[in-house]
C-alpha cells in the first residue's frame, strides 16, 4: 500500500514536472532576452533542451510506473487559481491513459526538433526568438494534453495558438509569411471561439469546466453527464474549434501557407502536434461526441470530405512542403473522420505514428530535394512523374476538371473570401468609412460627402 | 476616528494634493527641476499613499471611510473597497504616462496639465457626493480640452470632444439634479429621480463612447497627444459616476442599467471590428480602448459577483495593458514618424525590444493565459453567460476581433522588408524600466490572481449587497 502510495506521489510530481520544466526554460531565456540581454545560442539550446529532456524523462518515468499499475486516471490537483462564488478556476492535470502516450511522444518530438534546429538555425536573426516560441510551444502543448479541466485546456490551446502564428512569421521581412502568419492567426481566432463557447456552456451546465464533473469514468470509456442537447451543443462547438487548429474544410486555407515558417516548427507544428491538437481536444471530450450522435456524424463527413479534397489539392503542388502540408490535411481529415465513427484508440494510434512520420518528412525536406537533384543528375533527367493509376482511368475532359479543382484548392479560399470572410470585412471597412465621416463632419472641416467616396473608394 | 481612518484619510490626501503640488512647481518653472523629474516624484507620492489606502482597506478586513458634508447618501470623501484599488490603479497609469513620454510631449505647461487632471480623477475616485462628481465630472475634461486644442492639428478633435462632453456634462447635471431632488433610493420615489437615472445613464455613455455617442473616442486618440488620449480615458471616470450613482442603486433604477449594458457589449464587439480595419496604430488604440472599456460597463450591471468581478478586472487588465500599447506605439512613433497600418512597414530590425513589448501587452489584453485579461475574461465571459447567452456571444465576440486587430497591427508594423535608411533605435532605460514593470503587474496577477480577485469579489459584493437595499447605501466604518 505504500509503495503505492509514493508511487502515485512520484507520479504527481513527474505531472508537475512535464508543465514546468518547459516552462522554466522559456522563463529562463524569455526574461533576458526581453530585458536586452539575449543569452547566446550555446545558452539558450541548452536551457531548451535540459527543460524538454526533464520533461521527456518524466514522461518516460510516468509512462512506466503508469504501466505497472495499468493506467488508472491519476488526476493532480495542484491548487485553485482564482475562486468567486461557485465558479472555480482549478489547476488540475490528468495523467490517463490517453495524455500519457501523448505527452511522451509530444515531448520527445520537441526535445528532437530542439536538438535539430539548434544546428538549422544557427546564425539566424531570431535565433532566441525560435526557441523562446518553441519552449511556449511545448509549455503550451503540455498543459494542453494533460489539462483536467477545459479551461486549462483552452491556455494550453492558446499558447500553441500564438505561437504557432509567430513561428509562421518567423520570417517577418517576407510579406508572404506575414500574410500567412494573419491568415492563420484569423482562422485560429475565428474557431478559438467555439473553444471558449464551449467552456462557458459546460461551466453553465455543470458549474465547473473540470472534465470530471463532466464525463465519468476513465479514457476511452468515460460517459457524458450532460443532456443530450446540452452536450450536442458543447460537442459542435468543440468540432469547430477543432476545424480551425486541423485545418478541415472550410478553413483549411491557412495550412499550405504556414509552411512559410522555417522547416523545424513547420515539422513539429504542421506536421505533428499543433494539427493534431482538434484530433486530441475530440478525444478528450469523446463522450460528448457519443452523446451527440449527429456531431459524430457531422464530424465524420467533414474528415472525409477534407482527406478527399486534400489528396486531390495535394496532387498537383509543386513545391515539397506544400505537398507535405496537404498530406497532413489528409491524414487530420481521416483522423477526425474516424473519431467521427466512433472510434478511440485507432486514431489516437493513427495521431502517434502519422506525426512522427510526417515530421521526419517535413524535416527530411530540404535534403530530399537535394537528393532528388542529384538522382535527377544521375539519371540524366528528372525522373518519370506519372499520374495515379486511377487518374489514369479517368476520362481526359475529367482529369481536366479534376486538375482545375485541384489548382483552385478545390474552390475553398475562393468561397470563403467571397461569402464569409468578404462580406464580413466590407461591412467593418464601410462602418469605419461612416465614422470618419462623422468625425469630419462633427469636427467641421472638408467635404464630408467627398470624403466618404474617397474613404469607400480607398477601402 | 480610528488611527486607521485617519491614516486613510491622510493618503488620500496626499494622493490628491501632490500632483497639485507638481503642476503648480512645473508652471513655476524652478531651475534643476525638469517637467518630468517633478511629474514623476509627485505621482510616485500619489502612488505611495494610493497604495497605503489600499494596504488599510485590505488590512481592516474592508474597512470604509466617510468624510465630509454628505448629501441624498453621498459623501465628499467615501473611501471603500472601490476606491482602494482604483486609487493605485490610476496613480500607475499616470506616472507610466509620465516616465515612457517623449520629452518634447513633456513641456512645463502639458506637465502642468497632465498633473491637474491626475488631481482631479484622483480626487472623483474618492468621492460620491453627488454635487462633488458634477463638478469634478466637468472640471476634469478641460485639462483634455486645452491640451488636444493646443496639439497642432488638434483643433477638430478638440471640437469634436467639446461637443460631445458639453452634451455629456448637461446630462449628467441635470440627471445627478433631478436623482438629488427625488432620490431614487428612498422608499416612495417618483418618476423624476427615475428620469434623472436615465439622464445620468445618457451621460455615462456619453462619456464612456458608448454607441452611438462613440465617434469622440477613437477621435480624441487620433487628434491628441497620446498621454492625453491615456490620461483621458484610462481612469473611467463615467464607470466610477455609473457604479457610485446607478449601480449601487439598481433595484431602484434598473432599467438604464440593462441599456447600458446592452450598449455597451454591442460597442464592445463594434469597436473591435473597427479595430480590425484601423489604417494608423493610433486609430487601433482608440477603437482598441473604445472596445475594452465598453466591456467594463457591461459587466457594472451584473446581479453576480462574479460579473462585476470581472468588470472590476476588465477596468485594471485592459486599463493598463492598453496603456502599454499605446505608449509603447507612441515611443515607436516618436522614433518613426505615423505609424501606418495599410501595409507592412518592416519596422521589426528597426526597433525588436518595442516590437516584444507591443506583443506582449497586446497579449495581456485579449485574454492570454498567464495575464490578467485572462482571468477578467475568464470571469466576465461565464459571469455574463450565466446570465444572458446573448451577451456572453457578443463578448466573446469582440474577443476574437480585439485578437484579430492586436495581431494584425503587430504584423503591419514590424512585418515586411526593413526600410532601408532605418536606424536601430534602442529603447531607453526608462521607457524599458516602465514597461517590463506594467507587464510585470499584468503578469504577475495573471499568474498569481488570487488576492487580487479575492479584493475584487469584496468590492462586488458590497456593490451588490447596497444594491439589495432599498436604504441609503450602508456605511460600516467610520463616520467622523
Amino acid at each position: 500500500m505504500t509503495d503505492v502510495v509514493s508511487l502515485r506521489q512520484l507520479e504527481s510530481w513527474m505531472v508537475v514536472l512535464l508543465v514546468a520544466a518547459p516552462a522554466a526554460s522559456l522563463a529562463a531565456i524569455g526574461i533576458p532576452a526581453l530585458v536586452g540581454r539575449p543569452p547566446s545560442e550555446r545558452v539558450t539550446t541548452r536551457a531548451v533542451a535540459i527543460g524538454f529532456t526533464v520533461a521527456l524523462l518524466a514522461a518516460l518515468g510516468i509512462l512506466v510506473t503508469a504501466a505497472w499499475r495499468g493506467f488508472p486516471e491519476e488526476v493532480v490537483h495542484l491548487g485553485t487559481l482564482f475562486a468567486v462564488g461557485t465558479h472555480a478556476a482549478t489547476i488540475d492535470l490528468v495523467a490517463d491513459a490517453l495524455s500519457i502516450p501523448y505527452v511522451c511522444f509530444s515531448t520527445g518530438l520537441c526535445a528532437l526538433v530542439n536538438a535539430f534546429a539548434g544546428r538549422y538555425l544557427h546564425r539566424e536573426p531570431g535565433f532566441t526568438r525560435f526557441f523562446v516560441l518553441l519552449s511556449l510551444f511545448g509549455f503550451g502543448m503540455n498543459l494542453l494534453v494533460l489539462a483536467g479541466s477545459i479551461d486549462m485546456l483552452f491556455a494550453g490551446w492558446e499558447c500553441v495558438g500564438i505561437s504557432s502564428t509567430l513561428l509562421i512569421g518567423f520570417f517577418h521581412e517576407r510579406r508572404a509569411a506575414v500574410a500567412a502568419a494573419l491568415r492563420a492567426f484569423v482562422t485560429y481566432r475565428v474557431c478559438d471561439g467555439g473553444l471558449l463557447a464551449a467552456g462557458v456552456v459546460l461551466h453553465h451546465a455543470v458549474g465547473s469546466g473540470d472534465f470530471d464533473r463532466v464525463f465519468v469514468g476513465a479514457w476511452p470509456t468515460a460517459r457524458c453527464l450532460l443532456p443530450e442537447t446540452t452536450a450536442g451543443l458543447a460537442a459542435v462547438l468543440l468540432v469547430w474549434a477543432a476545424l480551425g487548429k486541423s485545418a478541415q474544410v472550410p478553413v483549411s486555407g491557412w495550412l499550405p501557407r504556414a509552411m512559410e515558417g522555417p522547416t523545424p516548427s513547420s515539422a513539429i507544428f504542421y506536421g505533428a502536434l499543433s494539427i493534431h491538437a482538434g484530433a486530441y481536444l475530440l478525444l478528450r471530450c469523446a463522450p460528448l461526441l457519443d452523446a451527440a450522435p449527429w456531431v459524430s456524424r457531422l464530424l465524420l463527413v467533414i474528415g472525409l470530405v477534407t482527406a478527399v479534397q486534400a489528396a486531390v489539392v495535394r496532387s498537383v503542388q509543386t513545391d515539397l512542403k506544400g505537398m507535405l502540408a496537404y498530406a497532413s490535411m489528409t491524414q487530420a481529415g481521416l483522423i477526425l473522420a474516424e473519431i467521427g465513427a466512433g472510434w478511440r484508440l485507432l486514431p489516437l494510434v493513427h495521431v502517434i505514428s502519422h506525426a512522427i512520420i510526417r515530421s521526419l518528412q517535413i524535416l527530411r525536406s530540404p535534403s530530399a530535394l537535394h537528393d532528388r537533384h542529384e538522382l535527377a543528375a544521375s539519371l540524366g533527367g528528372p525522373p518519370d512523374a506519372v499520374p495515379p493509376w486511377l487518374v489514369r482511368q479517368l476520362p481526359v475532359r475529367v482529369q481536366e476538371v479534376l486538375y482545375r479543382v485541384a489548382f483552385e484548392r478545390g474552390f475553398e479560399d475562393a468561397f470563403v473570401g467571397r461569402w464569409l470572410l468578404g462580406p464580413v470585412v466590407a461591412g467593418i471597412e464601410a462602418a469605419a468609412a461612416l465614422e470618419r465621416l462623422v468625425v469630419r463632419r462633427l469636427g467641421g472641416g472638408g467635404d464630408a460627402a467627398d470624403s466618404w467616396r474617397r474613404d469607400r473608394g480607398a477601402s | 476616528m480610528t488611527p486607521e481612518a485617519s491614516f486613510t484619510l491622510a493618503a488620500v490626501l496626499v494622493c490628491v494634493v501632490a500632483p497639485l503640488g507638481g503642476a503648480a512647481v512645473s508652471v513655476l518653472r524652478v531651475p534643476g527641476l525638469g517637467p518630468r523629474l517633478i511629474a514623476g516624484v509627485t505621482l510616485a507620492a500619489s502612488l505611495a499613499a494610493a497604495l497605503g489606502v489600499t494596504w488599510v482597506w485590505h488590512a481592516g478586513s474592508g474597512l470604509e471611510v466617510v468624510a465630509g458634508p454628505r448629501l441624498v447618501g453621498g459623501s465628499l470623501v467615501h473611501v471603500d473597497g472601490l476606491t482602494a484599488i482604483l486609487l493605485p490603479y490610476v496613480a500607475v497609469v499616470e506616472l507610466a504616462i509620465v516616465l515612457v513620454a517623449p520629452s518634447r510631449a513633456l513641456d512645463p505647461v502639458a506637465v502642468a496639465r497632465l498633473l491637474v487632471g491626475a488631481t482631479l480623477t484622483f480626487a472623483i475616485m474618492a468621492t460620491d457626493h453627488p454635487a462633488a462628481l458634477v463638478l469634478l465630472w466637468i472640471v476634469s475634461l478641460l485639462p483634455t480640452w486645452f491640451s488636444t486644442l493646443a496639439t497642432p492639428g488638434g483643433r477638430p478633435t478638440a471640437r469634436v470632444y467639446a461637443l460631445a462632453m458639453v452634451v455629456g456634462s448637461l446630462l449628467f447635471a441635470t440627471g445627478v439634479a433631478l436623482l438629488v431632488a427625488d432620490p431614487p433610493w428612498f422608499e416612495g420615489s417618483g418618476r423624476i429621480g427615475a428620469a434623472g437615472g436615465w439622464l445620468v445613464a445618457l451621460a455615462v455613455m456619453v462619456r464612456k463612447g458608448i454607441a452611438p455617442f462613440h465617434s469622440w473616442y477613437p477621435a480624441l486618440f487620433s487628434g491628441a497627444p497620446m498621454s492625453t488620449a491615456l490620461a483621458a480615458t484610462m481612469p473611467q471616470v463615467a464607470s466610477y459616476a455609473a457604479v457610485r450613482l446607478l449601480v449601487g442603486h439598481a433595484d431602484v433604477v434598473p432599467d438604464e442599467l440593462v441599456v447600458l449594458t446592452r450598449a455597451a457589449l454591442v460597442t464592445s464587439a463594434y469597436g473591435a471590428a473597427l479595430a480590425t480595419v484601423q489604417r494608423d496604430v493610433r486609430g487601433l488604440v482608440g477603437t482598441l480602448a473604445m472596445s475594452q472599456s465598453a466591456m467594463v460597463l457591461a459587466g457594472l450591471s451584473g446581479t453576480v459577483a462574479m460579473e462585476l468581478c470581472g468588470a472590476l478586472a476588465i477596468w485594471v487588465s485592459s486599463g493598463l495593458a492598453l496603456t502599454g500599447i499605446g505608449l509603447a506605439a507612441w515611443a515607436l512613433e516618436s522614433r518613426a514618424g505615423v505609424l501606418s497600418l495599410e501595409a507592412p512597414q518592416g519596422r521589426y530590425a528597426d526597433a525588436p525590444a518595442l516590437a516584444a513589448f507591443l506583443l506582449l501587452f497586446g497579449l495581456a489584453s485579449l485574454g492570454f493565459p498567464g495575464t490578467l485579461s485572462f482571468v477578467a475574461d475568464d470571469l466576465i465571459i461565464a459571469g455574463s453567460l450565466d446570465e444572458h447567452f446573448l451577451a456572453g456571444t457578443l463578448v466573446i465576440v469582440a474577443t476574437a476581433f480585439s485578437g484579430i486587430a492586436v495581431i494584425r497591427a503587430w504584423f503591419r508594423l514590424f512585418g515586411g522588408p526593413a526600410p532601408g535608411d532605418a536606424p536601430r533605435h534602442a529603447v531607453l532605460p526608462r521607457e524599458r524600466c516602465t514597461l517590463a514593470a506594467l507587464l510585470a503587474v499584468l503578469f504577475g496577477l495573471g499568474l498569481w490572481p488570487g488576492p487580487f480577485v479575492q479584493s475584487l469579489e469584496r468590492v462586488a459584493t458590497s456593490l451588490l449587497a447596497s444594491r439589495q437595499s432599498a436604504d441609503p447605501p450602508a456605511h460600516s466604518g467610520v463616520h467622523p
